[in-house]
């Protein structure tokens, strides 16, 4: 990026400021509200780079919906009827490879290939073969595209979902929703342009935790991290006035500070002090605005049926399908979820049963429910892990019984919505689900292209750190235009 | 934090930004068009930008065998490079970035970069201009500069303010006045100490007009022990200093020891030469005290992981990566680590020199799969200094006691002999040290042991025969004992087995506390096909110790085996013994990460899903400690004491005599012998167990043999290349001649002074702490992409300086803050912000949001909540419930009581996966990497935690009661609240909105009572109950609204 502009970029609100200190006050703040609606002009007038989105973008806003743990792709998407053939007998080195495996299965004496115990069906007119886990996901299939030739390079969850996340397996690197709002800003004036929920799944209970680094800024400023809407206590951190203050209290109170600080602003001129005027009165609209958001009482009936009883429930992850849809419909441009529980290297037909109980209506849901309301059209939703898990088994495979391990090589995501074609299925794994046969998709080949539905080019959206120009996918990546509608 | 829709601009507001932006860029280079050019400021940055990506010293990407970082590359020889001094027309290099061919032009399209026509206009300039090269000026030695005349003679102070001022005039502008003196105190005493002035000390200081008044406050300020504190709080972001592990589970270590030393180096102004020796290679100084080795725990701060499954080759990588970026970062301003998977783009550092520094750090005996709660090895016990002093007196008082019995060797000698002599015991003695006895199963006819209430039952068939001592027990290969709950142990237990075996075959369990199904957890003692095996096992095959002896037991006889573990959670914490020798063991598995203690039984003579024992056990002894070799080999000593007794005293062997020496001292020495021997018994569990208090730090240290280094291909730590020896760049000055070429040779080499690089960037680091930027605002890169000084000479001069004074970093920090450049004030016009947005020419005082720590501890101060002591544990004060849980599902953070509330924010347990929340709010560092770059960011989310996060309400409320008990009439009181947070008085305007404020808040309060009272709730500090709770509640509302005022959380 030109130095010219990441200079305006540090200095620009200052330099606004500094042109309306001598009178700053209610006729400047109102000029701070953002317009409503003016949509896709240049993102600087969001808080966002001059110039972006470089091109038209499909996809207004983004619903990542993340599976931590890393679910398995042949047990949920990727049919395999040869392996009921295999079953039991052990993976031959011609599909391994001496590829490297985690060291919690790369001392096992066999390894045993097993078959998933799902039945596996055809759906839709697309003809996708969908394991019986997923009936919800059966009905949605058609407006979905499924990668199945995704590979990653880490083997552990640490290093892999900060891959995913940041573009790099090691701490220190922004988020892809910070790239996105540092490049894009924000489209609501009363909420954060990045959004995160948590969610626990039943299937494996206190597995994977999760870090404040999967949605941090790394080294952009802390002002692009993702805002982490909680179920208990405030939703945002210290959004509640302490108990005893009230609303019209601190109304009051935020008038003296603003007249307080006003005074200080004239005496000293510091463009600083009218943005933290300003900040207060942002703070005081979240105040308000994010209670609202929360406050799902007014949704009608049959939504809470769409996304399942669980939606009724706040911190499940329906509950936050419903509250992701209610964020898109308020402009906010990233919103992640986190449901976390995936990681089944033992008794993983039990687990990942009940992970996709806890998933699957809801997903389908908030599919449907963009679709009706129309948000659909610029709204892009993924779905998936940090990697896939092997074919073989990990612990002991019985009749009823078997785990997987971790598998970096190949696994299945899925998006829909904007910008990408409904319908289709990309990529291929051989018999084994082990390797990929077509079509691979590297992660940062996935999040090359997620910018690119954002009318961002991957390789454009810089920042410069310790004398590089670094970007979220490092030096990689490549947009799949094979799913770009 | 996150973009808001509030900070919009108009289109007005960015083009005068960009117009800004341009008059600002114009006065950073300041050349005009009469200003030479000059290489280093205006040409390189282009030419690393644009260029250095495919023509620099990246070998193995270097296009057309162009190198244009060096003069020799960009000339060629007999002008045939692509530049010709004095030539633009005939230089290629100038034809292609001119040339309106895309196919031509430079640089290519698709390389994402383009020069501006300014920037091409100035390249031709230059090569016009005769080409003139310069070796990138960091990495040539700083030289004193000549202090510059300036006109305004008398603003000096100091020689950097003549660097300031003579930028200054050259611009044509004139510094501005001296901040007034409440301003300039407050200023010094929060960049000094992290905390605003008490009102007296302002009031001294305003009050001493005397000429070194400021002086006397900043030596008062240096030798404050909040000095200290202040200083280490951006030390341990460059250190990527926690409380924790950083990778997945994310669990605890201890390295507040190491936090603490860095406190105390500042303030006992350790010399920057010796805090940077003693940080990197404390360990390898000669005769390296307990601080050293403490200090060389700067480089075992970064992140290590102990995930179930990874690859511990690819981590143990990572870790000297980390060391090495840290390194090169905090003390050099270079970025190494783009060296790590090919040659440098842009600075002369190659990739295999990258990995000869990387040589220096990988000689530590570490293991890339870490500990998953606590410290990794290596580490060692750090007692802090007051520990010192206590075990100083325990051991004089242990060698006293030691002294005591010594001197009675001769009676003990005579009485022993005496009493052998006489002594008919009842009848047989099976007699064991009782010192940690915690079981006895002596298997006389019985399975019953003899110490503990637990019921013993039998599995199977377990009969009686002939033992060692009276009767053993007989196992039949499927029965075993079912001790109940005894030897409860877990992997931070010492414990020791000791038992007489006869095994009827090669296989089976001895021993053990483990499910009797596959892959069970727990421990065991077997024989494995002869081998004597101990299993400590979390998990099977990659969470657990498995040792072995390396040559097998003898089948069908009686041997003594004994096994100790000592809690250190490692394979060698493990010892065998065998009738008494210990054995050679191999270690078949040392990967023991997780807690093996679990809910299952004692076994004896089976257990686990191995064989069970067949053949005989006797004399079982359960010890909850490791007990010494001389104690395994009374155990070991198989002659009962009565046959010893009946033996001549000459005929007896060594053990024997040992062993009847111990019976006799524990049982029947005379009583002052025994009383003697008890107090060295105690002092010796005093003294044990006061050891087990102390914390520990993890700590550099050399293996024997070090470690081969190679070249890592594309950074892969399993593609090794070309083997590599330790060395340091050949662009920077050598290694010193004659000395081992290692880690403290590499430490001397960073703080030589033919070091171009140290002494420039910490002065940069502690200037960026005072003005918000470093004279280099890139202060992580001084290298080809980063920015070039704003005042290079006064860098150079500093530097300089810094070395010349023995790198006296309070001396530095003096002369900094008593300049007249530091002393001006902060006040803004628009003339100076529209010429100089960024302060870069220092033509003002600096004005900054206090970092994160010096928001919360201002607050705590003001409010007189704050506990001052220096050092200890980290606490953990306030956090909203459930912010671990909700994504480890684990454990959730224990908020302390007490003190524990109120320290300051850099005693804070830092978790680095879920760093603290306002913390991180403010903008401090996760901690999770190395971090020496200040930002400041501007937030909603701030502005919520200043008015509604615990500790600052709760702040506020104790500041409203300091000031009702303090003052008499409200505006007193409002004024007194002012001064204590923002150090001046309110002026009559500002009083009056505070005054408002009260009255307003108090007419509220008096009509809904119970609010008052829920405020007062806020936080733990008690409410005083002699004020008025709905006054209280006012005046809490009044100091809430002045804790978030912008000038309070500034220092302007």
């Amino acid at each position: 990026m030109d130095p010219r502009i990441e200079c305006h970029w540090l200095t620009s609100r200052r330099q606004f400021f500094a042109r309306s200190a001598a009178g700053i006050g209610a006729a400047a703040l109102a000029t701070l509200v953002c317009e409503e609606g003016a949509a896709f002009a240049d993102a600087a007038s969001r808080g966002g780079l001059p110039g972006f989105p470089q091109f038209t973008p499909k996809a207004k806003r983004v619903i990542y919906l993340f599976q931590s743990g890393a679910p398995s792709q042949i047990d949920l998407f990727d049919d395999k009827p040869k392996l009921k053939e295999f079953h039991a007998s052990e993976l031959p080195d011609s599909v391994r490879r001496g590829q490297r495996l985690t060291s919690m299965t790369s001392r096992q004496a066999s390894f045993p290939i097993a078959a998933s115990k799902f039945r596996f069906a055809q759906h839709g007119q697309c003809g996708a073969w969908l394991s019986e886990i997923l009936p919800h996901t059966a009905r949605v299939v058609d407006n979905l595209c499924f990668i199945k030739s995704m590979h990653t390079e880490a083997i552990n969850h640490d290093p892999a979902i900060t891959f995913f996340q940041t573009g790099a397996q090691l701490a220190g690197r922004p988020s892809i929703g910070a790239w996105i709002s540092y490049g894009l800003g924000s489209e609501s004036r009363e909420l954060p342009a990045f959004v995160v929920m948590i969610s626990q799944g039943t299937g494996n209970p206190g597995d994977q935790p999760l870090y404040d680094r999967l949605w941090g800024s790394g080294f952009l400023p802390s002002q692009y991290q993702g805002v982490k809407f909680r179920s208990i206590g405030d939703p945002v951190l210290n959004l509640s006035n302490p108990p005893g203050i009230d609303g019209p209290a601190r109304r009051q109170m935020l008038d003296e500070l603003g007249a307080l600080n006003e005074l200080k602003l004239k005496e000293l001129g510091d463009p600083e002090i009218a943005t933290r005027i300003a900040q207060y009165e942002m703070a005081f609209r979240m105040q308000k605005s994010v209670p609202e958001l929360t406050d799902v009482s007014g949704e009608p009936e049959h939504v809470f049926e769409m996304y399942g009883p669980e939606s009724r429930k706040p911190g499940t992850f329906a509950a936050n399908c419903l509250l992701a849809r209610r964020l898109c419909e308020r402009g906010v441009r990233f919103v992640q979820l986190f449901h976390r529980g995936w990681d089944q290297h033992v008794h993983l037909p039990k687990q990942i049963a009940l992970q996709a109980s806890d998933t699957d209506q809801a997903s389908a849901a908030l599919v449907t429910d963009l679709k009706q309301r129309g948000l659909l059209d610029d709204t892009l939703v993924v779905w998936g892990g940090e990697f896939g898990r092997t074919v073989y088994c990990q612990g002991t495979l019985t009749a009823e019984d078997y785990g997987r391990d971790h598998h970096p090589r190949s696994f299945t995501i899925w998006l829909a919505g904007a910008g990408i074609k409904p319908g289709i299925s990309y990529g291929e794994t051989d018999d084994h689900s082990y390797n990929i046969t077509r079509d691979p998709v590297h992660v940062h080949d996935l999040n090359a292209t997620i910018l690119s539905c954002l009318g961002i080019d991957h390789t454009r959206l810089t920042f410069k750190f310790q004398g590089r120009h670094h970007r979220l996918t490092d030096v990689h990546g490549k947009v799949v235009e094979g799913i770009l509608a | 934090m996150a973009v808001y829709g509030g900070q919009k601009m108009t289109r007005l507001g960015l083009s005068a930004a960009i117009a800004a932006a341009l008059v600002w860029v114009t006065a950073q280079s300041a050349h005009g068009a009469d200003d030479p050019v000059r290489f280093n400021r205006d040409i390189r940055p282009i030419l690393s930008d644009n260029c250095f990506q495919c023509h620099g010293p990246d070998a193995v990407r270097r296009k057309a065998e162009l190198r244009l970082d060096l003069e020799s590359g960009a000339k060629g020889a007999n002008e045939a490079g692509p530049i010709v001094p004095g030539k633009p027309d005939e230089s290629e290099l100038f034809r292609r970035i001119s040339s309106d061919d895309p196919e031509e032009r430079m640089p290519p399209a698709d390389s994402g970069k383009k020069l501006t026509p300014d920037a091409i206009k100035l390249l031709g300039r230059w090569i016009a201009e005769g080409a003139t090269w310069e070796k990138h000026w960091a990495f040539i030695p700083p030289m004193r500069p000549a202090v510059p005349p300036v006109s305004r003679r008398e603003w000096i102070r100091n020689p950097i303010d003549a660097f300031v001022l003579a930028r200054l005039e050259a611009l044509g502008l004139r510094p501005s006045p001296e901040a007034d003196r409440t301003t300039l105190v407050r200023r010094v005493t929060l960049d000094l100490t992290g905390l605003p002035p008490a009102p007296a000390e302002v009031d001294a200081f305003t009050a001493d007009d005397s000429p070194a008044a400021y002086e006397r406050v900043v030596d008062r300020l240096l030798s404050s022990p909040r000095y200290g504190e202040r200083m280490a709080a951006p030390w341990l972001n460059a250190a990527r200093y926690a409380d924790t592990s950083g990778y997945q589970d994310d669990g605890p270590r201890y390295m507040w020891r190491w936090r603490d030393w860095v406190i105390e180096a500042f303030n006992g102004n350790l010399p920057f030469d010796r805090f940077t020796i003693e940080q990197i290679a404390g360990d390898m100084l000669p005769g390296a005290t307990l601080e050293e080795r403490i200090a060389s725990g700067f480089n075992r701060n970064h992140r290590t992981n102990a995930e179930g499954g990874i690859i511990p080759e690819e981590f143990a990588v990572e870790y000297v990566v980390d060391r090495v970026d840290t390194t090169a970062t905090v003390w050099l301003g270079l970025t190494l680590g783009c060296a790590r998977c090919h040659d440098h783009k842009f600075d002369p550092v190659s990739q295999q020199e990258f990995y000869r520094v990387f040589a220096f750090f990988n000689n530590v005996p570490e293991k890339g799969r870490a500990i998953k709660v606590g410290n990794s090895p290596p580490y060692m016990k750090a007692p802090t200094r007051d520990q010192q002093r206590q075990l100083a007196e325990i051991e004089q008082q242990l060698a006293a006691a030691d002294d005591a019995l010594a001197r009675r060797d001769d009676e003990l000698a005579t009485c022993l002999a005496q009493w052998a002599g006489q002594f008919r015991p009842p009848g047989p003695i099976a007699w064991a040290p009782s010192l940690g006895l915690t079981a006895h199963f002596p298997f006389d006819q019985k399975a019953e042991e003899t110490l503990a209430a637990a019921q013993c039952q039998t599995k199977g068939a377990v009969t009686f025969d002939t033992g060692v001592v009276r009767q053993a027990a007989s196992f039949d290969g499927a029965s075993h004992v079912n001790a109940g709950d005894v030897a409860k142990f877990g992997y931070f237990d010492k414990f020791t087995f000791s038992a007489w075996i006869d095994p009827a075959n090669d296989t089976g369990t001895v021993l053990a506390r483990m499910a009797e199904v596959p892959d069970a957890d727990g421990y065991s003692v077997l024989l494995a096909k002869g081998q004597l095996q101990v299993n400590l096992v979390k998990r099977w095959l990659d969470d657990a110790v498995r040792v072995e002896t390396e040559e097998p037991l003898a089948v069908g006889r009686w041997q003594h085996v004994a096994v100790t573990y000592d809690g250190s959670r490692a394979a060698q914490g493990v010892r065998i013994y065998v009738d008494g020798q210990e054995r050679k063991l191999r270690v078949l598995l040392d990967e023991l990460n997780q807690n093996f203690g679990n809910a299952e039984p004692l076994r004896i003579g089976g257990g686990g899903a191995q064989a069970a024992f067949t053949g005989l056990i006797d004399e079982v002894h359960v010890y909850q400690r490791d007990l010494a070799a001389g104690e395994i080999s009374l155990l070991a000593t198989r002659d009962p004491v009565e046959s010893i007794l009946g033996s001549a005293p000459e005929e007896r062997t060594p053990q024997q005599a040992a062993k009847l020496r111990a019976f006799y001292l524990e049982r029947h020495a005379p009583e002052h012998i025994r009383a003697a021997r008890a107090r060295i018994f105690e002092l010796r569990d005093l003294k044990f167990k006061f050891e087990e208090s102390f914390p520990t730090v993890m700590v550099m240290q050399e293996m024997p043999t070090p470690r081969e280094t190679f070249l890592l291909e594309r950074g892969q730590y399993d593609k090794p290349g070309e083997k590599v020896s330790p060395g340091v760049p050949a662009s920077l000055h050598p290694l010193a001649p004659g000395v081992p070429q290692d880690r403290l040779a590499f430490a001397r080499w960073l703080v030589d002074p033919a070091n171009p690089l140290t002494a420039r960037v910490a002065v940069n680091h502690f200037w960026q702490s005072y003005f918000g930027a470093g004279i280099v605002k890139t202060v992580d890169d001084f290298g080809a992409q980063g920015d070039a000084p704003s005042h290079p000479e006064l860098l150079d001069w500093l530097a300089v300086e810094f070395m010349a004074s023995g790198w006296d970093v309070k001396g530095l920090q003096k002369l900094i803050v008593t300049s007249a450049t530091y002393r001006q004030s902060s006040q803004l016009t628009p003339e100076r912000l529209e010429r100089d947005p960024e302060n870069r020419l220092l033509a003002r005082g600096p004005r900054l949001r206090l970092p994160a720590e010096a928001i919360r501890d201002s607050a705590l101060a003001a409010s007189g909540l704050l506990v001052e002591r220096v050092g200890g544990p980290s606490v953990k004060p306030y956090q909203p419930p459930g912010l671990w849980k909700e994504l480890t599902g684990g454990g959730d953070f224990e908020q302390e009581h007490g003190e524990g509330l109120y320290r300051r924010s850099l005693y804070t347990f830092w978790k680095r996966t879920i760093a603290p929340p306002s913390m991180i709010t403010f903008d401090a560092s996760a901690r999770e990497a190395c971090s020496v770059r200040e930002t400041r960011t501007n937030t909603p989310l701030q502005a919520l935690a200043l008015l509604n996060e615990v500790t600052f309400v709760e702040a506020a409320r104790a500041l409203a009661a300091r000031v009702m008990r303090e003052a008499g009439q409200p505006d007193e009181r409002i004024a007194l609240a002012f001064r204590l947070a923002a150090s001046r008085p309110p002026s009559d305007n500002e009083l009056s909105i505070l005054g408002g404020s009260l009255v307003r808040h108090l007419r509220k309060f008096r009509r809904q009572p119970e609010d008052a009272a829920k405020l007062l709730k806020v936080g733990e500090a008690p409410a005083d109950g002699r004020l008025d709770p709905c006054e209280l509640a006012a005046y809490t509302a009044v100091a809430n609204l002045i804790l978030n005022l912008d000038e309070v959380i500034t220092k302007e």
